[in-house]
């Protein structure tokens, strides 16, 4: 292994990965500069339980009508990441734990997601460049990222073998693309992740106060024949 | 500017179908209203009694009358207006007086 | 995924009309001289409004704004674009963006680094301000309907009045949202009903009452201290449709209640919830709490109405800063514990006709009560349908967020309410029961726009009708 594949698979990426720490941090900042009113009712439910249901929503593709009826886009949504959990791990394995990428099986798996987290991630830049609505709101950080997400996974599919002396170029893609995530990843939609756990929190919380989450008792809102309008 | 026609006459009406221009309300206008909008084949002195209170109230005073107004001044109870107008007695009485919409989320 | 065209915009490009703010101006109309109705100024508007903006922004509005991945899963989620599916106008991701592309531009920082990038922009005149005021006021009824079904949690819902508050601070508003607006700040109550017209109004109320029930002592007590329950009303019933207060009253009388209204305080809706206006919606929810603390009652009751309930149950106590004290409920649950505790006896017989329920968005989706108007009803009808989505999930009435007084967008409302005539065809019923009087009107548009063979109807009204009075036979 070549000397910069080795500062790049270990330096590079603990580099780039405190600067996203310390960009998050100072995110995280800017983001509680801004306050949120006191409640001041008396409560018909429960904040907590609201808070809760509200962050496992991810987890509940029936709990909301648009996952209900798209289960395809929902089971994209799982694979796609599976893929970035994956691939991150992938970073991780090679240069810290290589044995376990050894276990062929497991390595076979782990190409085995990423592959197909590369091919939701083609349907989902289909759908991008196709449907109307996503063509009129879609912005080029949407696109690039996406793109670059999709050459990524290529990337971890060709790097988790792990065999530098039989070409080193898919792990350099692979490393050099995840140290540019991390870098690019706090000013790109990318960063959504960070996001997620405070939407969900403040929603679930004010629709919890409010009884309004989670749904409680009654029978079952959504059509008896749920047809898709497409 | 939207219009209804009825009879072969065409009358000029804001989106909600009340009269576009209230200086323009004629007897007939109120006839045309009741029925394109309430579907009313014709107006009874009953009608006519709401109808009139309305339109001089609205004349002297610029306002719609309240309907508590509308049953005093015409001896009918509130139900009646309903009965009457079904649309009741903004959206109803008040449109084929010739008035404009009232204010209001209404 | 089919490959669709994209056909016009469906945004009501209505032009600023100020000719209302001059006559209030003219008049010296004293909200518009001390400042608290905003009227519009020309200058610069463009630079007061991101000033706003930065200022405004709370923490879950600023994560709702920076959240969104475009992902596009909310817009089947709008009856706007349900109706209008070759129109990406209409959904609820591009209405949002219209607020969220500003403030990525002018407070978020990649938006000012690279503003092309994230697809940020700014807002060049007062022109661009009232393309803005068409399309937070004219596509959107605030349902919220897109919040629930955002796997992320954005509230497209919240962004719309938080922008419509902006708005309304400049006086760049349609001419239906000044109107009222003027009207209850001037007079405290949304259609400008003198005290005189509303006290004599309940008068004729409980003479009706009394009548019907052959009973000199039903009351509809003004200002009487020491009772358990305030009950506050929508200015409609006093304005347009008082059978709802009569219908009240007798309940109230049969149920041996304790209760008084208030002389001032007694309007429980709110157009503060529908312009964004914080301080509107302070003073007349403050008028409500503090006629309750000074008749010293013990509890606060709503009558029907969906935005007045969120108003005055949930939201006016923020925006007044005034700890809650007193239970504050709608009049439906009153009504639920009467029949649970025996105080009325109905006979659902006397409802025949198969009733449906709509649920109305600040009440199902922003408030708690989804539940209690169905066990009241299931009590008072023989024949209770569901319309499919119900509950949460429910359509709009197409009427909300104050699109009634806005007759510049109506044709565009009526269009996409399409989606609620399917819905209410569906049931085959001949009733649709509301809790909410914005609703009532909202669907009565529906029914007749679509000619659909069905009556609006309210809680109370059902449930008067069903009342088994004891000492008569007969209904």
């Amino acid at each position: 292994m070549s000397d910069f594949l080795k500062i790049l698979e270990n330096e590079i990426q603990i580099a780039a990965l405190s600067f996203m720490a310390v960009v998050y941090a100072i995110r995280l900042v800017w983001l509680f500069r801004f306050r949120n009113r006191k409640e001041m009712t008396f409560t018909a439910g429960s904040a907590r339980a609201g808070a809760g249901y509200s962050l496992m929503n991810i987890a509940m593709p029936r709990a909301m009508e648009s996952t209900r009826k798209r289960p395809s886009f929902y089971a994209q949504f799982v694979v796609f990441h599976l893929g970035v959990a994956a691939a991150i791990a992938g970073t991780l394995i090679i240069p810290y734990a290589p044995g376990v990428f050894e276990i062929r099986p497991v390595m076979r798996l782990f190409q085995a997601v990423i592959a197909a987290a590369f091919g939701v991630g083609l349907l989902r830049l289909f759908r991008r460049l196709t449907n109307p609505v996503l063509r009129t709101v879609s912005s080029p950080d949407d696109y690039f990222s996406l793109i670059l997400l999709i050459l990524w996974f290529a990337a971890g599919v060709l790097a988790v073998p792990n065999r530098p002396e039989a070409g080193e170029w898919p792990l350099i893609l692979y490393f050099g693309l995840t140290a540019f995530f991390l870098v690019y990843v706090p000013f790109s939609k990318i960063c959504h992740y960070l996001y997620y756990p405070f939407t969900r929190l403040y929603l679930g919380r004010s629709l919890g106060h409010r009884g309004a989450l989670p749904p409680r008792g009654g029978k079952r809102a959504a059509a008896p024949s749920a047809k898709v309008r497409a | 500017m939207p219009h209804i026609e009825i009879e072969g006459r065409r009358i000029e009406v804001n989106e909600e179908g009340f009269l576009a221009n209230p200086e323009e309300w004629t007897e007939e206008t109120a006839r045309l209203l009741a029925k394109a909008e309430e579907g009313l084949e014709e107006l009874t002195a009953e009608h006519w009694a709401v109808v009139t209170f309305i339109r001089e109230y609205y004349l002297d005073k610029k306002l719609a009358p309240m309907v508590r107004k509308m049953c005093q001044a015409t001896g009918f109870p509130l139900m009646k207006i309903y009965d009457l107008f079904p649309s009741g007695p903004a959206k109803g009485a008040c449109k084929v007086a010739g008035l404009p919409k009232p204010d209001g989320c209404v | 995924m089919k490959r669709r065209k994209t056909g016009p915009s469906g945004v009501v490009e209505a032009p600023l009309d100020t000719r209302a703010q001059a006559r209030a101006k003219e008049e010296g109309l004293p909200s518009v001289k001390d400042g608290r109705l905003k009227t519009y100024e020309p200058g610069d508007n463009v630079a007061k409004f991101l000033d706003l903006l930065d200022r405004r922004v709370s923490r879950s509005l600023a994560v709702s704004l920076t959240a969104c991945v475009h992902c596009g899963l909310c817009a089947e989620s709008c009856h706007y674009f349900l109706a209008r599916p070759d129109d990406p106008t209409m959904t609820p991701v591009w209405k949002a963006d219209q607020i969220r592309q500003i403030f990525k531009r002018h407070v978020d920082w990649t938006g000012r680094l690279a503003p092309w990038w994230v697809k940020a922009r700014t807002l060049r005149d007062d022109e661009d301000l009232n393309r803005l005021k068409n399309i937070v006021f004219g596509s959107c009824s605030a349902c919220r309907r897109c919040t629930y079904n955002c796997p992320m949690g954005v509230d497209t819902g919240l962004l719309v009045r938080f922008t419509r508050g902006l708005l309304t601070e400049l006086g760049i508003v349609p001419e239906g949202v000044f109107n009222v607006s003027r009207d209850q700040w001037e007079t405290g109550n949304q259609m400008a009903v003198t005290e005189t017209d509303y006290l004599e109004t309940l008068e004729w109320m409980r003479d009706d009452v009394r009548t019907e029930l052959g009973d000199d002592t039903v009351d509809i007590p003004v200002d009487k201290p020491g009772c358990d329950i305030l009950y506050t009303i929508n200015p409609r019933e006093i304005k347009f449709d008082p059978r709802s207060i009569a219908h009240a009253a007798k309940i109230f009388h049969l149920a041996r209640e304790s209760w008084t209204m208030p002389k001032w305080g007694w309007d429980q809706t709110n157009f503060g919830l529908f312009s964004g206006d914080d301080k509107l919606g302070a003073f007349v929810a403050r008028n409500v709490y503090e006629a309750a603390e000074r008749l010293g009652v013990k509890r606060i009751v709503i009558s029907e109405c969906g935005h007045g309930y969120r108003s005055t149950r949930w939201e006016g106590y923020t925006w007044a800063g005034h700890e809650q004290k007193l239970p504050t409920e709608s009049v439906v649950v009153t009504l639920k514990r009467y029949l649970e505790a025996g105080r009325i006896a109905v006979d659902p017989a006397r409802n025949a006709e198969p009733v449906t329920f709509h649920d109305s968005c600040n009440i199902a989706r922003s408030g708690d009560l989804v539940e209690e108007p169905r066990e009241v009803l299931r009590r008072v009808c023989a024949d209770f349908r569901e319309m499919f989505p119900n509950r949460r999930e429910n359509f709009c009435c197409t009427g909300g967020g104050g699109l009634l007084s806005m007759a510049e967008y109506r044709p565009l409302r009526l269009e996409v309410a399409k989606i609620k005539a399917d819905q209410l065809r569906a049931t085959g019923a001949k009733l649709v029961c509301t809790m909410c009087h914005n609703c009532v009107d909202g669907l009565a548009d529906v029914i007749k726009h679509y000619k659909l063979p069905l009556r609006v109807v309210q809680v109370l009204e059902l449930v008067s009708n069903a009342l088994v009075i004891p000492g008569r036979s007969g209904s």
